[in-house]
């Protein structure tokens, strides 16, 4: 075991840990819990000891045993309360006897119920006897129990039923995301992909500066769709047979090489399910009940996505300019007529017109996601292969940074840590170019997923206040967090399409950072740009 | 990536110059080693192949002096280090024995007649190249533009992608 894996476990222990002896005044002992948890898959997944799918999962493991209503934890801390007695009657209005310590702050006490969180009642105190008081209050009935610890923690935390916790495996999000997972891979299959290559690249000739932008533009256009990954992967198996027949110091084999995982990169921004940033963005705003349909996103991406394109282009063809006068990439894939191969187009096409039209029809593009999931295997188009087949390990990372996000809200963590800061102090864009570049900041050395994982909920608590702060608003924050996080690929380690394209053994590492650095540092440059301008005409 | 070895084993200096000659178009990626005999071959494996990488193809001829080309296929079969390697042997006369040897105890890829074209044997290579990357390789991508294109590509599309984008 590597000493950076052990310093991760030691870490996220001790982070997971600490929060409990520490004086957090306002925070329960639920929400030192849930800070326990956050700061421990905080160190795993940044110091990655284990791969970052099982963080995820052990977070949803964590939150069940210590924070659900079932979990051994809550169960055997049950609230402790006494019986109120009836003890006599003083002008005509009941009094009753409890213990003293179930007084508040000798105002009130708290009365059990059943099910639900404590009801504070106010109380008037008749007489006190020691251990016991006698005090007279609305809502006290003979079968009446109080708690006698006010103080304690399941006082202010009301349990979330494990049923929650569980659930983001199956968030509405991840539904969206397994959609066009499914969808994907039914394009794959029927070789839909290559097919489209073909249809892009033809009529961009010869030329090696079209070539390069050509493939731009059909990486982007691919992975808006499909994993950034599985385009970057795709397109390399049809490329590098032809860089093969270029001249051995052509940079167009570094231009080639690199317009791939930088139009991949970019065009995951395009869409909500082209790479799980955008998933994880909008299952945080959906929580907040900040629901940004599929089409409006599109809407916020596209003029970004298209202009960084375009500047990615002129920047590859000034960092490496071909020596070769044209290139034959004879691409010959054509589109499948089998009839399997035309259902998945029309599945294909339907779900994608149903997504761009949510707000004609009003159909969640979660619910929609669910037609491909459904008619792919009906029609047997894909079958359980393909459904073996899905990234399963993306799904679960996605569904520990949704259920994260579930038991910062419940447990109150996310409301006590925006109590911390003086956040109406500062103006509201400052915050969302904050987030924006402390995203671009960590994905450039933290998986992407990750980032947004860990940035989302420090933006929900501050949209949490945003009432108080002029100009901010959480769905720009989002979107700004999301898409600052996919221009960091300036490293191998960036983002997998980064680690693909090195392992051509056509780029060095300086290759990389001299223009995934600077496509990456006008990519952030427009987001800003984009975060002050042009996204608040669409966000509240 | 590790570095891959075409290791030629041949006791005629024309015809070992020929078959290196041949396989020139795998050199940028892979690395050539000439040898006059199973000997010398067996020096080369251990103290220049094993050490820096894997031994991926042998091209051996049948009949040498002192060890022949069976002989040694077989004892690189038995290794567990070089088993993997595809085997192709060289000959000008097959016999029924050796041919049986050949195929049950040294784990014989290809047969390839003398004399033979320089085409076929590159094909032949490639072939086994690609099997031999495709089996052992996790990182196919570089290898597209010298071995079999479509079948590395399936390969990759097949293979599980890191999804932590």
């Amino acid at each position: 075991m590597k000493a950076k894996h052990t310093a991760g476990i030691v870490a996220g222990l001790v982070g997971l840990i600490a929060p409990l002896f520490l004086e957090l005044p306002g925070l329960n002992f639920a929400g030192q819990v849930t800070l326990g948890i956050f700061l421990m898959a905080g160190c795993f997944w940044v110091m990655e000891p284990v791969p970052i799918y099982t963080t995820s999962l052990l977070v949803i493991f964590l939150e069940v045993l210590l924070l659900s209503a079932e979990g051994p934890l809550v169960t055997a801390a049950r609230l402790p309360s006494a019986p109120a007695r009836k003890v006599a009657v003083a002008d005509g209005t009941p009094a009753w006897e409890v213990p003293t310590k179930a007084l508040k702050n000798d105002r009130g006490v708290l009365l059990e119920r059943p099910g639900q969180a404590p009801q504070s009642i106010e109380a008037k105190i008749v007489q006190r006897n020691g251990e016991t008081v006698w005090i007279q209050a609305a809502g006290l009935g003979e079968s009446s129990r109080v708690i006698s610890d006010p103080t304690h923690w399941l006082t202010t935390y009301k349990p979330t039923p494990y049923r929650t916790f569980f659930a983001s495996l199956a968030d509405p999000v991840i539904i969206l995301f397994m959609g066009g997972c499914l969808l994907a891979d039914a394009s794959v299959k029927y070789r839909l992909d290559r097919a489209l290559t073909s249809l892009f690249l033809a009529p961009m000739g010869s030329a090696p500066s079209m070539i390069t932008l050509g493939l731009l533009l059909v990486s982007a256009t691919l992975s808006a769709f499909m994993s950034n990954t599985a385009t970057t992967a795709m397109m390399m198996t049809l490329v590098m047979p032809i860089l093969a027949k270029l001249p051995e110091r052509d940079p167009l084999r570094i231009a080639v090489v690199l317009a791939i995982p930088v139009g991949a990169n970019i065009g995951g921004i395009a869409t909500p399910i082209g790479t799980p940033p955008n998933a994880i963005a909008l299952a945080a705003l959906t929580k907040q009940g900040a629901h940004l349909p599929f089409a409006t996103w599109v809407l916020l991406a596209l003029p970004i996505v298209l202009i960084t394109l375009l500047l990615a282009w002129l920047v590859l063809i000034w960092l490496y300019p071909s020596t070769s006068r044209e290139i034959q990439l004879g691409f010959q894939d054509r589109f499948e007529r089998t009839p399997k191969a035309m259902g998945m187009y029309v599945v294909f096409g339907l779900t994608a017109l149903l997504w761009l039209t949510e707000q004609q029809h009003g159909i969640s593009s979660n619910i929609v996601a669910f037609l491909p999931i459904v008619a792919l295997p009906i029609f047997g188009i894909i079958g359980k292969k393909e459904i073996h087949n899905l990234p399963w390990d993306v799904l679960w990372l996605m569904a520990g940074g949704i259920s994260l996000g579930t038991a910062l809200r419940d447990t109150g963590l996310a409301e006590w840590a925006v109590r911390q800061v003086e956040w109406s102090s500062m103006g509201g864009y400052a915050i969302v170019a904050g987030l924006a570049l402390f995203s671009f900041a960590l994905a450039n050395f933290l998986s992407h997923t990750v980032t947004v994982t860990l940035l989302a909920p420090i933006a929900v608590t501050v949209g949490a206040t945003s009432t108080e702060i002029s100009g901010f608003s959480l769905a720009n924050a989002m979107v700004a967090v999301a898409v600052a996080s996919s221009y960091g690929m300036s490293l191998p380690i960036s983002t997998p399409p980064n680690a693909i394209a090195m392992g051509t053994g056509v780029l060095e590492t300086r290759h990389l950072i001299r223009a995934g650095g600077t496509i990456g540092l006008i990519g952030i440059a427009l987001t800003l740009f984009m975060a002050r301008f042009y996204w608040p005409l669409f966000l509240k | 990536m590790s570095q891959i070895f075409i290791l030629c084993v041949e006791d005629e200096p024309e015809v070992l110059e020929a078959v290196v000659r041949d396989l020139a178009p795998f050199e940028p990626l892979f690395t050539i080693e000439a040898t006059a005999s199973a000997d010398e071959a067996r020096r080369v494996v251990a103290s220049v192949i094993l050490p820096a990488g894997k031994l991926g193809v042998v091209v051996c001829d049948h009949i040498m002096p002192g060890e022949d080309g069976v002989s040694f296929l077989v004892a690189l079969q038995r290794d567990p280090r070089t088993a993997a390697a595809r085997k192709i042997l060289l000959t000008a006369h097959a016999g029924l024995e050796a041919t049986v040897e050949a195929v049950n105890h040294a784990g014989l890829n290809h047969y390839v007649a003398k004399p033979w074209k320089a085409e076929e044997l590159v094909a032949i290579v490639r072939h086994q190249l690609t099997e031999f990357v495709a089996a052992e390789e996790t990182n196919l991508i570089p290898y597209l533009g010298v071995l079999e294109a479509d079948r590395l590509a399936d390969r990759i599309r097949q293979a599980p992608l890191p999804g932590d984008e």
